[in-house]
């Protein structure tokens, strides 16, 4: 059996999951600070802020999407894991790069959008509609790079 | 990806921008019809008397950042005029407290006994040597105006120094326009009372806008040199100002250093929101004096508009 195959696609999986989840836990903390600041000068706005803070956590959750759907695909979660050859492995290790480096890189750069929320909804909170727009525009990217590793998984012949 | 610092501190007080009072809200306070009045408006407004808005800020902002040295910087003109009272009533034997200004960096309750006792180790590093050169200076000379002179000069070249050493872009920007207009008032004045060169070279800090020989060389020539060497750098827009009114310069110098803090109103991480913000209370503060100073004095609407300063908000 080539183990080599099989290790790369799971390296795949492991990779989506971890940098996706470690982009959205650095973003999510972020914005829980920011939140944080302006719920200890007026309490009122804690439903507003708590919806910007949870926006950079969808990455981790889609990151641990792909991971699932990989390790099913290649059999791992049911048990039975389809040998695999080192070209596919590599394959599968590239299908679920996209949503390692963009759910890590889009987490962060929605972190910092919806601590900038954070400020709008501070300063003018019958705005904050407009900061929670802004920020989920940056969702965009997270959901193209979800389906590419999606398509992708799904696509690969084994 | 740059800086993601002080996210909390900012979003906080970007929430306490709220409390800071606008235009409208000087209006009323300018149109209050007594003394009562004035004092009930503010109450519910700020919730607190205009002398402790920037004590309040400034504690709020060192809960976030205790341990920043960029934002001290923003007290070191206090620190320095506190150390020019604890001296004067030192000599004079008048009880110092009531000349403060808070807040600062220093240790008010101990200031005095510090400077009398010589410890002073037990003083900030960005003032124990000034603290150490004045008093000696006073001691030896009893010229309580060159004490003051030479603790002006080191308050600016401390506050280059200490920006370069330990400030961001705003705050080299903050410690440049203090220099700057620092050095041109003072050229301006000791062109005018004829002041020795000794004297002018001790005063005026420089800088990389304004070099020190040339502002000296043209205010030794007199007022109308200074002017024209003035008009080269491009401010001489805001040296002319000293020609009209002393007061309309002090304006201008709160109104360009309020425009710099604007910059900084939109950034969502970073020193430069909290130091904006504290100089904002600060320019709140001098203005909320402004007015009542104004009212006591009987002065008009018109002339009390003139006098204010920019407002952050």
């Amino acid at each position: 059996m080539n183990s080599i195959g099989i290790t790369l696609a799971i390296t795949g999986a492991v990779l989506a999951a971890l940098f996706a989840g470690i982009g959205s836990a650095r973003a999510v903390g972020l914005v829980g600070e920011a939140a944080a600041g302006v719920v200890s000068v007026d309490p009122s706005k804690f439903s507003k802020v708590l919806i910007l803070q949870l926006l950079p956590g969808t990455q981790g959750l889609y990151g641990l999407l792909i991971a699932i759907l990989l390790l099913s695909r290649i059999g791992v979660l049911g048990g039975g894991a389809v040998e695999l050859t080192t070209a596919q492995g590599l394959m599968f290790l590239a299908a679920s790069l996209p949503m390692a480096i963009v759910g890590y890189f889009s987490a962060m750069a929605q972190g910092r959008a919806a601590v900038a929320g954070v400020g709008i909804t501070a300063k003018k909170p019958e705005h904050s509609g407009k900061g929670i727009i802004m920020a989920a525009m940056v969702e965009t990217y997270a959901i193209l790079a979800l389906l590419v590793s999606i398509l992708l998984i799904y696509n690969i012949a084994i | 990806m740059s800086t993601t610092k002080y996210a909390s501190a900012v979003a906080a007080v970007k929430a306490m921008e709220g409390t800071l009072l606008t235009r409208n809200d000087m209006e009323q306070l300018i149109g209050a019809s007594g003394q009562s009045e004035f004092s009930a408006l503010l109450t519910a407004k700020k919730g607190t008397s205009a002398d402790e808005s920037a004590e309040t800020v400034w504690s709020m902002i060192k809960s976030y950042a205790p341990k920043s040295r960029e934002l001290e910087i923003l007290l070191y003109k206090n620190d320095f005029h506190n150390l020019k009272a604890a001296l004067k009533s030192m000599i004079s034997g008048r009880e110092a407290n009531q000349y403060y200004i808070r807040p600062t960096n220093l240790d008010l309750n101990h200031l005095s006994e510090i400077l009398a006792e010589k410890s002073y180790e037990n003083l900030p590093v960005h003032i124990r040597k000034t603290a150490q050169e004045a008093y000696e200076l006073l001691v030896r000379t009893s010229d309580g105006q060159l004490s003051d002179s030479f603790i002006d000069a080191e308050t600016l070249r401390t506050i280059q120094k200490d920006s370069e050493e330990y400030g961001g872009d705003f705050m080299q920007s903050y410690a440049l326009l203090t220099i700057v207009y620092a050095d041109i008032k003072t050229a301006y004045r000791c062109s005018r009372m004829k002041k020795q060169r000794a004297f002018l070279e001790n005063a005026i800090c420089g800088s990389k806008e304004l070099e020190k020989d040339a502002l000296v060389t043209a205010a030794l020539e007199g007022t109308e040199s200074l002017m024209t060497m003035l008009e080269s750098s491009g401010y001489s827009e805001i040296a002319g100002l000293l020609n009209e009114s002393a007061a309309q310069f002090e304006k201008r110098c709160d109104d360009v250093i309020m425009e710099l803090a604007q910059t900084a109103r939109m950034k969502s991480f970073g020193s430069e929101p909290l130091a904006a913000y504290y100089l904002a209370a600060e320019a709140e503060q001098k203005n909320l004096r402004i007015i009542s100073v104004c009212r006591e004095f009987g002065a008009d609407r018109e002339t009390i508009n003139e006098r204010m300063r920019m407002l952050y908000v």
